[in-house]
C-alpha cells in the first residue's frame, strides 16, 4: 500500500508536464461548471426574488372560489372584508397589502400618442399606503411621480410597456372594463408615473392605479381580490401558508392561501424544464474534460506500458495496479478540482458581484427568467463539492478504462510495447 | 527442477499461424546458468516467457518444482512469480520515477517482508551488484550497465530459485555486457540461482554452463559448456 502511494505520488511529480495539462483540463471543465452553475442559480434565485418583490409576493389570500377562476380575474369571488382578513394576517406580525386584479381595455388618443388605439391590459389596483411594505417599487421610478393614496385618475406604467406604446408622464388614457356585476365602466386616467424594476414582466405589462379609485369605479363596495403579503426571505412559506390557512378556518372565513410558488406555477414549470436543459449543459461540460481528460491518460497509459507488464512480470497483483493507476489518476484529478474550484470562486467573487449585463438582449426577448438586466451568479456549496468529487472521480473513470484494457493483454504484449 | 516437456506453442498473425515453439523438452537443473541461444525468431523468449509463467502454453507441460505450470489460474501464477521467479530485461524496464533502492525494494514490498529486512537486504544486494553509494540515483542518472545492475538485484534481492534473463546485455557495449555476465555468473556460484536467459551474443554462450540453440522453434543443439 505503502509502495503503491509513494508511486503514484512520484508519477504525479516526475510527469509535471503530463500532470499540468491534465489536470488543467480539468480546472477549466470544472471552472467552467461552476461558472455556469453560477448564473443558472444565481439567475433562478433572482427570479424567485424578483418575483415575491414585483408580481407575486411571498402569500396571496383570495376567495376560495376566485383561485379557480384566477385567469380571468373576476371581481365577483373578492375578499368583502379585507380589513378583517388584514388584521389577522398583520396580527401574525406579517406585513400585508390589499390589491385588485382586473382586466381592462386601455384606450389610446392621438393627441398624446399620435395615433388612436387601444389594447388589452391588467391592471393592478393597489393600496398607496401599505404596498411598499409588501412589494420593492420604492426605488423603481423613474420618471414621474407615485400614487398618492385615493388618487383618483393616477396611473403608473412599466418602463418597457411605456416605452411600446410611445407613453409619457401626463399623457391621457381610458380604460374600459366591467365592474363587478357585470357592468360596463369607463374612466380617464393620467400617466403620473413610469416604474423600472428588475423584473422583465413587470416591466412588460405592468399598469398600475390605487385601490380606492378602482373600488370607486368597478363597484368593489369595499371588496378586493387579493390580501398579498410578505415573508422574511428565508422564511418557510409553506409553513406559513398552513399556519395562516389554519387561522383563516379558525374564523370560519372561505379563503385560501397560496404560496408565490403556486402562483407561479409556469414559471416554475419553465424553471423544471429548463433544469433538464442545465443538466444537458453541464453534462457537456463533464463530457469535454472528460475528453481531454482520457486522451492524456491514454497516452500515458501507453507510454507506460512496458512498466505495466514488468510490474505483472515481478508479481504485482493487477488490482494493485490498477489501484496505483487510478490514485495517480485520482491525484491529478485532486489537484484539477481544487485549481477549478479556486479559479472558478476567482472568477465568481466577479459574477456574484457585478454580473453580465444582458438587458439588450432581455428587453426584446423573454427568455422565462425574471430579470431585467444584469445576471449575477451565487455561491453554492454544493456545487463547489459536486466540483471537488466529479475532478477526482472523472479523472479515475477516465484512467479506469486504459488500464483495464492494458492489464487485459498478455504480459509479453505489454513488455515489448513500442 | 524445470521440466519442459513437448511443450508448443502457435501464435496467430492475422490468418496466419507462427510455430514459435515445436514440441521443446528438456530439463533444467538447480543452479544451472543456462543460455537459450538462436537467431531472432528462434523461439527463445517465447521458452523464457512460458517459464516465466507470463505465456500460456499451446500444448504439452512445464513443471517448476513438480508444479505443472499449466493448472495454475492466473492468481497462482502471479503469486507463483511474485514468490520464486526473478526477471531481468534487454531495456532493463526499471521504473523511472524511483530511485535505485526503491526500484529494489519494491520487489520485497510485494512480498510484504518488514520494513527494516527490506532496508538491509535492499542495501545488501546493491552493494553486491556495485551500486553502492548510488541508492538515491534515479535510473537516467545511471549508465546503462549501472541500470542493468539495479535490474539484477531487482531480480536478485528476493533470493528466488530462478531468475529468468531476456537478451540481458543486447543494448550494453560488450565491455559493460562482459561485466554484468560475471557479476550474473558471481551470483549464480555464489547463491546458487539458476539462470536462464536467452541471447544471440557469442559472449553470453561463452559464459553459459550450458548451451541450448533454438532454430525455428525446436532444439537444435543442447551443450554443457563446462
Amino acid at each position: 500500500m505503502k509502495f503503491i502511494l509513494q508511486l503514484a505520488i512520484k508519477n504525479l511529480t516526475r510527469y509535471k508536464r503530463r500532470t499540468a495539462i491534465t489536470a488543467i483540463a480539468i480546472a477549466m471543465g470544472l471552472m467552467m461548471y461552476i461558472l455556469v452553475d453560477s448564473i443558472l442559480v444565481g439567475a433562478e434565485l433572482e427570479s424567485m426574488r424578483n418575483l415575491r418583490w414585483y408580481e407575486t409576493a411571498s402569500l396571496r389570500i383570495h376567495h376560495e372560489l376566485y383561485w379557480e377562476d384566477r385567469n380571468f380575474l373576476p371581481l365577483e369571488t373578492a375578499i368583502d372584508n379585507p380589513q378583517e382578513v388584514l388584521a389577522l394576517v398583520k396580527n401574525a406580525g406579517l406585513a400585508a397589502t390589499a390589491r385588485t386584479s382586473f382586466l381592462s381595455d386601455m384606450i389610446l388618443y392621438s393627441e398624446d400618442f399620435g395615433e388612436d388605439g387601444n389594447l388589452s391590459v391588467m391592471v393592478t389596483a393597489i393600496d398607496a399606503k401599505t404596498d411598499f411594505d409588501v412589494y420593492g417599487f420604492e426605488n423603481t421610478l423613474i420618471a414621474g411621480r407615485f400614487l398618492e393614496p385615493g388618487e383618483m385618475d393616477g396611473l403608473v406604467l412599466g418602463s418597457w410597456f411605456a416605452e411600446d406604446i410611445g407613453a409619457e408622464v401626463g399623457f391621457w388614457v381610458t380604460l374600459l372594463t366591467r365592474g363587478k356585476g357585470g357592468f360596463y365602466e369607463a374612466f380617464d386616467m393620467e400617466i403620473v408615473g413610469i416604474v423600472n424594476c428588475s423584473n422583465p414582466n413587470v416591466n412588460r405589462s405592468l399598469v398600475m392605479m390605487d385601490i380606492q379609485a378602482a373600488d370607486l369605479y368597478l363597484g368593489m363596495e369595499g371588496s378586493v381580490t387579493s390580501i398579498d403579503i410578505l415573508l422574511a426571505e428565508k422564511a418557510d412559506v409553506e409553513k406559513a401558508q398552513k399556519a395562516l390557512q389554519a387561522s383563516l378556518d379558525e374564523q370560519n372565513l372561505p379563503f385560501s392561501v397560496h404560496t408565490w410558488k403556486d402562483l407561479a406555477r409556469d414559471y416554475i414549470a419553465l424553471v423544471e424544464a429548463k433544469q433538464g436543459g442545465t443538466g444537458m449543459i453541464l453534462f457537456l461540460v463533464f463530457i469535454i474534460a472528460a475528453v481531454g481528460v482520457s486522451n492524456t491518460m491514454l497516452m500515458a497509459m501507453y507510454e507506460r506500458m512496458r512498466e505495466l507488464g514488468m510490474m505483472r512480470a515481478l508479481g504485482m497483483k493487477d488490482r494493485d495496479i490498477l489501484f496505483a493507476f487510478l490514485l495517480e489518476a485520482g491525484g491529478i484529478g485532486f489537484i484539477g478540482a481544487i485549481a477549478g474550484i479556486l479559479l472558478g470562486s476567482l472568477v465568481n467573487i466577479y459574477i456574484v458581484n457585478v454580473g453580465f449585463d444582458f438587458g439588450f438582449m432581455f428587453r426584446d426577448m423573454d427568455i422565462g427568467f425574471r430579470i431585467a438586466s444584469v445576471m449575477r451568479g451565487a455561491w453554492r456549496a454544493s456545487t463547489m463539492l459536486i466540483a471537488f468529487f466529479a475532478g477526482i472521480g472523472l479523472s479515475m473513470l477516465v484512467a479506469y478504462v486504459p488500464v483495464r484494457r492494458a492489464l487485459k493483454l498478455d504480459i509479453p504484449t505489454c513488455l515489448h510495447h513500442q | 527442477m524445470i521440466k519442459i516437456e513437448k511443450v508448443s506453442r502457435n501464435y496467430k498473425t492475422g490468418e496466419t499461424v507462427v510455430r514459435a515453439l515445436k514440441s521443446v523438452s528438456m530439463n533444467i537443473e538447480p543452479g544451472e546458468f543456462l543460455s537459450i541461444a538462436g537467431p531472432s525468431g528462434s523461439g527463445k523468449t517465447t521458452l523464457l516467457n512460458l517459464i516465466g509463467c507470463i505465456d500460456s502454453i499451446d500444448a504439452g507441460e512445464i513443471y517448476i518444482q513438480d508444479k505443472a505450470i499449466s493448472t495454475m489460474n492466473k492468481e497462482e501464477k502471479t503469486k507463483f512469480r511474485r514468490n520464486n521467479l526473478g526477471f531481468i530485461f534487454q531495456t532493463y524496464n526499471l521504473i523511472p520515477v524511483l530511485s535505485a533502492y526503491e526500484n529494489v525494494s519494491f520487489v520485497l514490498s510485494l512480498l510484504d517482508v518488514q520494513p527494516d529486512e527490506i532496508r538491509k537486504r535492499t542495501y545488501e544486494v546493491l552493494k553486491e551488484v556495485g551500486l553502492e553509494g548510488m541508492e538515491d540515483r534515479r535510473p537516467h542518472k545511471l549508465s546503462g550497465g549501472q541500470q542493468q545492475r539495479i535490474a539484477i538485484a531487482r531480480a536478485l534481492v528476493k533470493n528466488p530459485q530462478i531468475i529468468l534473463a531476456d537478451e540481458p546485455t543486447a543494448n550494453l557495449d560488450s565491455k559493460t555486457g562482459e561485466e554484468i555476465l560475471k557479476l550474473m555468473k558471481r551470483m549464480n556460484e555464489k547463491y546458487k540461482t539458476t539462470f536462464i536467459f536467452s541471447t544471440h551474443d557469442q559472449m553470453v554462450m561463452d559464459y553459459a554452463s550450458r548451451l541450448i540453440q533454438l532454430h525455428d522453434g525446436a532444439i537444435v543443439s543442447d551443450e554443457r559448456r563446462r
